[in-house]
């Protein structure tokens, strides 16, 4: 729902493209997205998946490693052989750090392993809808009045400039880059510091504990919000 | 010394020995046989020979005894044989012997004298075997033959025993001594194999050379042995490692179930608390299943694909960073001490989980206001990396339990956590070929990871 409604495009409604060819799990994905809005289609093979991927209407693909015609990998390879820049969210059951570094490096945009959860995945493909239409490099990240510089590497909020550690702001400039979506610990610890693994429950916490303690300063709104049983999210309220 | 005494403890030392004992008993028994029948034949035809020379004198007329006489001592040139002739109240008449000795009996059976005659001739007291016969006129003969010479045959056969049996004896017991070494020294093989075993590490074997012989046989049935352990213990990771893939699909349902229904109660609600307690004991059971997982899967992964050339420095840098934060809530102190370190060969991602882990752990078991030092030290086979902690510490009997799976100590189980941490270090270290070591600090535990350049792996 959040996607839909920060898509400032023409048409209401995302169109993922699913290629799976577990019956069970691609109605889950369906369900899903259709949950939040996204409209879904569904293709059970590879190289059927492939002739579809190429239409420009779709906004994000998922895409199973595992697929009879022809696997997931040659089809994001020909795909992005083929010019098409559309994202793509692979998910597979091997876990290991090789398969995900060789399904990146053939062009895929993310990769979740199975089973996954549900708000796990659509909070991925909901960070991929957005990078789909913010193709324009941006330099400077506002949220409320929270602005963050990439160029010159300053947070301000209001009129007060932030003191932050590296970490600290690339935390901050994943969590603004995708302001009002929800991101998992899982998300935030594979894109912020780069780590494939379970890195303990309140690690992640302890983080953004410190970063909201900076953002969020007695007497201003605060816009660092906790997404019960998911994770955080960066948003103004009101 | 104690392998001295092991020498001496082994079966064939001891085979050795009784059949030395036996050896030397019955050369004994042999010998002595030998010895007593020997002088028993030359006691008897000493004795035959003297009685036969008396009579034989007692015959004679006195001119021609005389000569006879005569002739009987000079014709032995070692003068064995001697004669004495004597009144019949035993005052010496004639002859080399000057004394009666009482032992010997006029007309008796011939008679020893071990301590001699008196003789006038200067000649030796030496054991003789004498016979007196009274002569028709009532004089008396003494005829003696020195029988010294099977006192002397004795001694012979008595030192050619000593002889035989020292030349039988010693090199019987360097043999030996040397028979044992060769085992012995296998058995010494068989205890430095058997340590890693002891240790968890089922895929070692006891050495089986080519000569099949009783070591090797039993060698043979401790690995037959191994080979059905090994196989069981991997059955039941194989069901352990089935059951957590199986059942982490029904559970991720599970939560995604409990999620949707948890959107649709409002967040103040008590139905809402409820299910989010749900939500976090699925995501224990989750979790832990992963670990499982993840464990058997770097167990079983042996390619090093992703291995590259790593600067150690900046792994603990990240993850001193990644921990930092978390240790200062909890009012600890976080030290990194970074000498100058060389690259090494690894997996990035995987030294990262593994140091990770560790960090973690520490800062877990360390009480609030305690410090976690990471000190990596530079040595020639690769550096180590020490995480030292001021928590209780890891009791030296639990140090190879601890990196089981499921292992906790009994001291922390009310410490939340799986008990798969340390399994994962330890099956990351296992890939990598360093070791991971378990000690005390000065504060607390110590667990140091030692990484091992992987090219003299």
């Amino acid at each position: 729902m959040l996607a839909a409604f920060l898509l400032n495009d023409t048409r209401l409604m995302p169109r993922v493209l699913v290629i799976e060819d577990d019956d069970v799990t691609a109605r889950e994905i369906a369900t899903e997205l259709a949950n939040h809005g996204i409209d879904a289609d569904r293709v059970a093979e590879g190289r059927e998946g492939l002739a579809r991927a190429a239409d420009p209407g779709y906004d994000v693909i998922t895409l199973d490693l595992m697929l009879p015609g022809m696997d997931g990998l040659s089809v994001v390879t020909q795909l992005r052989a083929q010019g098409i820049a559309t994202p793509v969210l692979m998910i597979s059951a091997l876990s290991d750090v090789d398969e995900r570094v060789r399904g990146l490096r053939a062009g895929g945009d993310d990769y979740l392993t199975k089973p996954f959860a549900p708000d796990e995945m659509v909070a991925r493909v909901d960070v991929l809808l957005r990078r789909h239409r913010q193709q324009a490099q941006q330099t400077l990240l506002c949220v409320a009045d929270l602005e963050l510089d990439l160029v010159r590497h300053v947070a301000r909020r209001g009129d007060t400039q932030l003191s932050l550690l590296p970490t600290e702001f690339k935390l901050l400039e994943f969590l603004m880059r995708n302001a009002g979506q929800v991101l998992t610990r899982t998300m935030i610890f594979e894109t912020v510091w780069g780590f494939h693994f379970d890195p303990g429950t309140n690690l992640i916490d302890v983080h953004i504990g410190r970063l909201r303690k900076k953002i969020d300063a007695a007497g201003r709104a605060p816009l660092i919000h906790t997404v019960r049983g998911s994770g955080y999210s960066l948003a103004q309220t009101d | 010394m104690r392998r001295l005494t092991d020498n001496w403890r082994s079966t064939t030392a001891r085979l050795v020995l009784i059949y030395g004992s036996f050896f030397a008993l019955w050369g004994i028994v042999v010998i002595g046989l030998i010895h007593w029948q020997a002088a028993s034949y030359l006691t008897r035809v000493s004795n035959e020979l003297i009685g036969r020379q008396a009579d034989y004198f007692t015959m004679l007329d006195e001119p021609t005894r005389r000569h006879a006489l005569n002739d009987y001592v000079s014709l032995e040139t070692r003068q064995l044989n001697a004669w004495g002739l004597f009144d019949a109240h035993g005052k010496p008449l004639a002859g080399t012997i000057t004394a009666l000795p009482p032992k010997v009996a006029v007309n008796g059976p011939v008679a020893i004298v071990p301590q001699g005659l008196e003789r006038n001739d200067g000649h030796a007291h030496v054991s003789v075997r004498a016979a007196a016969v009274r002569l028709e006129d009532g004089r008396i003969l003494l005829v003696s033959r020195d029988t010294s010479i099977v006192d002397r045959i004795g001694t012979i056969i008595l030192q050619a025993l000593l002889w035989g049996m020292s030349l039988t004896v010693v090199p019987g017991l360097l043999g030996g001594w040397l028979l044992t070494r060769g085992p012995l020294r296998r058995v010494h093989a068989i205890r430095e194999a058997t340590l890693p075993i002891m240790r968890g590490d089922l895929a070692q074997r006891l050495p089986v050379s080519r000569r099949g012989d009783e070591l090797d046989m039993l060698a043979g049935i401790v690995n037959a042995m191994l080979d059905e352990i090994e196989r069981l213990l991997g059955e039941v990771k194989g069901v352990c490692d089935n059951i957590a893939h199986d059942l982490r699909t029904p559970l991720t349902r599970l939560r995604a179930r409990i999620y949707r229904l948890q959107q649709q109660f409002d967040e103040d609600s008590s139905e809402n608390a409820t299910l989010e307690a749900c939500l976090v004991d699925t995501d224990a059971l989750l979790n832990r299943f992963r670990a499982l997982l993840r464990i058997s899967e770097l167990e079983n992964q042996q390619r090093r694909a992703g291995f590259d050339r790593v600067d150690l420095a900046e792994i603990l840098r990240e993850v001193h960073a990644l921990y930092l934060p978390l240790a200062e809530d909890r009012g600890q102190q976080l030290e990194l001490q970074l000498p100058s370190l060389p690259m090494i060969r690894a997996d990035r991602h995987l030294l990262l989980e593994a140091f990770s882990n560790l960090v973690g752990n520490a800062i877990k078991f360390t009480p609030p206001g305690g410090r976690v030092d990471i000190r990596a030290r530079a040595a020639e086979d690769g550096p180590w990396v020490d995480v030292c902690d001021s928590g209780p510490g890891i009791p030296v009997d639990q140090r190879v339990a601890v990196t089981r799976r499921f292992y906790r100590a009994e001291s922390c189980r009310s410490t939340p956590g799986s008990g798969l941490g340390l399994s994962i270090v330890s099956a990351i270290a296992g890939l990598h070929g360093y070791t991971l070591q378990i000690a005390d600090s000065d504060r607390g535990a110590r667990l140091s990871l030692h990484c091992r350049d992987a090219a003299n792996v």
